[in-house]
């Protein structure tokens, strides 16, 4: 009989799900060996510098080349007119609607693409950039989406002026893109009509940035003896480039290679298809050489893909007890110059209708108007699931006014309306059904920890002090994972993802994803899954990602999908093997299977110590000995089709201390917990959840893109576009709580997202609670020393 | 453009290069020198994941140009290792996961090496204000810092190495 | 980027000779920095450029001046400049209302409202700088035009005063950002601080 020692040293070895292995990808980082887009040196390179508009809105009235193309070196300079012939000036986007790839007869934003310059080196790309003289007729822009819907507000696309609909519902004016709606309007209107109490906010999630530290970028390279184009780039989803470029193209998938070497950071941002990728393939296919394409951050910060922008009005309806019996919101949702949102297709707003949050809200409606405006397109990025940080900010902001008004303790209010853990699976208003959770244990778990009664007494001697002290809470529920493809598809093509497992005669192992890593460990971690499914080690298990030739087809790596869906698709297709595995053991112990159970990393003949066979022994066997009528090898793949999303959840509290004087907030205390289901690496959960509270910081207390009036984008580069260093950055404490998804084959749920969707509105809500006491029910963030100043001037605070 | 003709020491062993006077040093060593540890993150000095050593002293070498380090010493992440054994700053960076998706960590590294020659011991607040050059947008620091930590008491065991 | 500004100048010389510049736009234009007329095109339209330098953005503006209205009997002047810079990266245009007010005892004042727009490069590089060197150029214009006036009346004619300098063919960034740190600080140190009693 194996002793129970002799087990957990066995199941140790495997370094499986749980185990807080060191990173398989570290020991490349840490010599310089890291392989990102812009260390590639492809033979006979040359670069592509991108001719941006000074503008927002103008006409283009003329662009000559002449003095860009005299210039020894410069080898071609692309414009609309060469995009034309080949119908690729303009490109369709995820969302229904079109890009132009160079703008073709006007300029809609800022730093839009006018033309792209391709020289021998990067420093003659960026003399003849700035050669090419382009004419330029200025128009009136607007950047506020409020004024755009005005009804004589300047028309910013003039190509689908005229159209009763662009790619998402029926328009009703010219700036106006679609109207998305869900939810029972008359019921609540209903309920608002004769509710006890009600409450109204605006809020506004400003436009952000999620400036990974590398740019966008790629280096496409056309054999035209083979008709074969390779294109390197900076992708979270390299697959659906794949299918885009081949569309756009015309060129067949299987002539098309795309890879996603390592990314330095995502974010959301490198999950669209920009039109530098688009020109440096085109030029590559007429120059027959590698083009390379590196964005600079001020392009980064400028033109590829922004997070939020939300304009929201929410109302709660409820009992005097805070009872919630309603929720009624309306977005104004600025889109910028064209609707390339990268999110699947079927939802405009993406899952802003998580927005009923945590709480067992018996009715709502939502309603969403897209806005076009003169700022840059392709959002829904930085750390969250499609939208799913407006909802959460929304819902957690309401019912903290909802709390003010009624003079409940925004943690007891919290307590009072959770959905209870036994109302699970739970169908919210609006439709989702949320998987698993246990919001009362969590948030319990932290008032305990933070010893929240003695904070709140705090608060309140300060206050009597004049002092200003908030405590923010943010119990969140996630919805991650996309998903089910009956609700979620882009371009058609499903949200699934895939894994490829071949295990090797001598028991190591190689396993190929559909999605891509960019800093969240995967080759880490999938190989934990592997090796606790198939009871090998993790350490021979490699983990190969991001080439469209060697991977399965998958939906890449953004809305904390990788281990809902790709993880699931990894222990999927581990099962199929261990179930031949089984097979073959049986047929090697001459037993029938029933007879056989599975210990750690072997078949054991049940009730016969001794009569056993390893998996490193079956991996053998599998190539020399099989049952009559089997195929040899040991390998499987699976498509995985996620029968729901999934729905991390988390308890959240933060402590901040403002100076009366000068507006400065210092975040005294940040306790998380999580529940992400089953925990597959602690340390690499630990360190997701860091960086997420991290950008949640910056977003909540620093970071906006600032436009004036005109659409001069007055944050492009880091000198005025807030990332937070370690000097600002406050110490997280972490906690966690396990609820697993009943319908994930390991229970895991996704969790690299959470700490930014909730971290923001925790932090948003710690700010304003330090003035609750003086009726503010919000402030706009980001919370900058002088934004709070404002506030507490405003209320005579600042008077000695 | 006429080139000028460039000599320096790089991870302790002399290279000459042809480079334009407008030239960067990150290009020069990404470019020329295939050293492609260092990388460029933001033009502005702001980032930091461009950090070499340069005659002792941390330097963003976007904005340095490459004439300036002729005759110098330049240190990149891939001198770090000395005859194929990790420095402990690179074992700790492992250990304490103070890395990500990695463009960061061969500028935090050297910086690290730099500050920890200038501050042997260093306190939390010391380590979070030394590193304030270097920007990590995945780790959220946390561990940055604590490897920083870990590796000082190493070198420090060691004789301050 | 807007930036608006109202600003007076006392002069040191009477009223007619004061309005005598102000109402001869080549030489008052001049009193710009970095500004030159290069053409009349008819009675009320010149055509000029202005030089800029700012941190990261630089621009050559060429432009027209737009002379809107010219009361002679108020001493007032509406003009409307606009300009590109000739790399097509940033445009700019400047509202300005400018009267002489009469302060007796051989004195007057300049005053003048203006609204300077930027857009492209150099209001997306230098827009945080925008109101502080807007501030500095009018500074220098009314200490420009003051001195002209000055020796307008002195006699000296429509040409620049013997000895005074000739006006700056290029804006100068590194003055003009003194300027600009010196009102900082000034500003700190000048404004009744809170945090300081």
């Amino acid at each position: 009989m194996a002793t129970t020692a002799e087990r957990v040293e066995r199941e140790a070895k495997l370094e499986g799900v749980g185990c807080a292995r060191k990173r398989k990808e570290d020991p490349r980082f840490i010599q310089g060996k890291g392989n990102y887009v812009d260390d590639l040196k492809l033979p006979g390179t040359v670069f592509g510098v991108v001719v941006r508009s000074p503008y927002a809105h103008a006409r283009i009235k003329s662009i000559n080349k002449d003095k860009a193309l005299k210039l020894p070196g410069v080898l071609a300079v692309l414009t609309a007119n060469d995009l034309k012939p080949l119908k690729l000036h303009w490109m369709p986007t995820l969302a229904g609607d079109v890009q132009a790839v160079l703008a073709d007869e006007k300029v809609c934003f800022q730093y839009q693409e006018v033309a792209m310059v391709i020289a021998e080196n990067r420093y003659i790309a960026a003399d003849g950039a700035d050669l090419v003289e382009v004419e330029y007729e200025e128009l009136p822009a607007v950047v506020d989406p409020h004024k755009a819907l005005e009804p004589n507000a300047p028309v910013i696309r003039d190509d689908i002026k005229d159209k009763k609909e662009a790619g998402q519902g029926p328009r009703r004016h010219h700036n106006h893109i679609f109207t998305w709606e869900v939810g029972d309007k008359a019921g609540t209107d209903k309920v608002f009509q004769s509710a006890e109490v009600t409450v109204k906010q605006a809020m506004v999630n400003p436009r952000v940035h999620p400036c990974p530290l590398e740019t966008c970028g790629c280096v496409a390279s056309f054999d035209k003896v083979r008709g074969e184009l390779t294109v390197y780039m900076t992708s979270q989803a390299p697959h659906v480039i794949r299918t885009v470029v081949s569309l756009l193209s015309g060129l067949p998938e299987s002539k098309i290679r795309v890879v996603s070497p390592d990314i330095g950071g995502g974010f959301g941002n490198k999950v669209g298809v920009y039109p530098g990728y688009v020109c440096a393939i085109v030029a590559s296919i007429v120059l027959g050489r590698p083009v390379k394409w590196i964005e600079t951050r001020i392009e980064n910060l400028a033109t590829t893909a922004f997070a939020r922008d939300y304009h929201l009005v929410g109302e709660l309806a409820a009992d005097k007890n805070g009872r919630i019996k309603a929720l009624r919101v309306n977005v104004i949702a600025d889109h910028g110059a064209f609707n390339s949102h990268a999110q699947p297709t079927k939802w405009p707003a993406g899952l802003f209708s998580i927005c009923t949050g945590s709480y067992d809200i018996p009715v709502a409606h939502v309603k969403v108007d897209g806005v076009y405006t003169n700022k840059a397109p392709g959002g829904v990025a930085y750390r969250c699931s499609f939208r799913v940080t407006e909802a959460v900010h929304l819902i957690e902001r309401m019912i903290d006014v909802l709390a003010q008004k009624l003079n409940v303790d925004k943690a007891e209010i919290r307590m009072r309306n959770f959905i209870k853990r036994e109302q699970f699976p739970y169908t919210s208003a609006l439709g989702w059904q949320y998987d698993s959770g246990d919001y009362h244990t969590a948030l319990k778990k932290v008032l305990d920890a933070v010893n929240y009664p003695a904070l709140r007494k705090e608060q309140e001697e300060k206050r009597k002090r004049g002092e200003l002290m908030g405590i923010g809470l943010c119990t969140f529920t996630e919805i991650v994972g996309a998903g089910p493809t009956k609700a979620c598809d882009i371009l058609g093509i499903g949200m699934f993802d895939s894994a490829e497992i071949r295990v090797h005669p001598t028991g190591s192992v190689i396993a190929r994803m559909g999605t891509i890593t960019q800093g969240q460990g995967h080759a880490t971690t999938y190989a934990q899954i592997i090796a606790s499914e198939l009871g090998l080690p993790s350490e021979n298990i490699q983990i190969e990602e991001g080439d469209t030739s060697t991977a399965p087809y998958g939906l890449g790596t953004y809305g904390s999908r990788s281990t809902p869906v790709g993880g699931a698709a990894t222990a999927m297709a581990a099962r199929k093997i261990r179930d031949k595995a089984r097979k073959i053991a049986a047929h090697l112990l001459e037993v029938p299977e029933g007879d056989l159970e599975w210990d750690i990393d072997r078949f054991k003949v049940k009730g016969v110590p001794g009569q056993e066979k390893t998996m490193k022994e079956i991996a053998w066997a599998a190539y020399n000995n099989v049952p009559e009528g089997m195929e040899m090898g040991l390998e499987a793949v699976d498509y995985y089709d996620p029968p729901n999303f999934t729905y991390p959840f988390g308890a959240y509290l933060a402590v901040v201390d403002i100076d009366r004087y000068t507006g400065e907030t210092k975040v005294r205390r940040f306790y998380a917990l999580d529940d992400c289901g089953t925990r597959i690496n602690p340390m690499i959960i630990e360190g997701q959840i860091h960086g997420g509270l991290t950008e949640a910081f910056a977003v909540a207390m620093g970071q906006k893109l600032e436009f004036d009036e005109g659409g001069n984008l007055l944050s492009n580069s880091l000198m005025d576009y807030f990332v937070p260093t370690a000097a600002e950055t406050p110490k997280w404490e972490l906690d966690h709580t396990v609820t697993k998804s009943p319908h994930h084959p390991i229970g895991a749920k996704g969790v690299a997202e959470s700490p930014h969707v909730g971290g923001i509105p925790c932090l948003n809500n710690a700010v304003v609670d330090a003035f609750a006491h003086l009726g503010v029910t919000d402030m706009e963030m980001p919370h900058t020393a002088y934004s709070v100043w404002k506030t507490i001037h405003k209320l005579g605070l600042d008077k000695r | 453009m006429a080139k000028t003709h460039i000599s320096f020491n790089l991870n302790g062993r002399p290279v000459d290069v042809l480079a334009e006077p407008r030239e960067l040093l990150i290009h020069v060593l990404r470019e020329q020198l295939a050293h492609t540890g260092p990388h460029i993150g933001c033009e502005t000095s702001h980032c930091g994941a461009c950090t070499v050593d340069l005659n002792g002293r941390s330097v963003k070498s976007c904005t340095v140009l490459a004439v300036q380090a002729q005759g110098g010493n330049v240190l990149t992440v891939e001198g770090l290792a000395t005859n194929g054994t990790l420095h402990p700053l690179q074992e700790e960076f492992m250990q304490q996961h103070g890395l990500q998706c990695g463009f960061c960590t061969p500028g935090m590294l050297v910086r690290a090496y730099r500050f920890l020659q200038e501050n042997p011991n260093p306190s939390e607040e010391e380590i979070r204000t030394g590193m304030s050059g270097n920007i990590c947008r995945c780790t959220g620091y946390q561990n940055i810092v604590k490897a920083v930590q870990h590796a000082a008491k190493r070198l420090q065991a060691a004789g301050g190495k | 980027m807007e930036v608006k500004l109202e600003k007076s100048f006392p002069i040191a010389a009477p009223a007619a000779a004061a309005w005598r510049l102000l109402s001869d736009i080549k030489s008052m234009a001049e009193c710009m920095p970095g500004a030159q007329i290069t053409e009349q095109v008819d009675a009320t339209h010149y055509n000029g450029q202005v030089n800029v330098k700012l941190g990261p953005a630089s621009a050559a503006f060429k432009g027209t001046l737009e002379l809107q209205s010219v009361d002679a009997a108020k001493r007032e002047i509406h003009i409307l400049g606009k300009g590109t810079d000739a790399k097509g990266g940033s445009a700019a245009s400047m509202d300005l209302r400018a009267a002489i007010r009469d302060a007796g005892d051989g004195r007057c004042e300049l005053a003048g409202t203006s609204t300077v727009t930027v857009s492209g490069k150099l209001a997306s590089f230098a827009g945080r700088m925008m109101a502080q060197v807007s501030d500095q150029i009018l500074q220098q214009f009314g200490a420009n035009f003051a001195q002209r006036a000055q020796a307008l009346a002195d006699g000296a004619g429509a040409a620049p005063a013997a000895g005074m300098a000739a006006p700056p063919r290029e804006l100068n960034a590194f003055a003009l950002l003194w300027g600009v740190i010196v009102a900082f600080i000034k500003g700190l140190f000048g404004r009744k601080n809170p945090t300081a009693r």
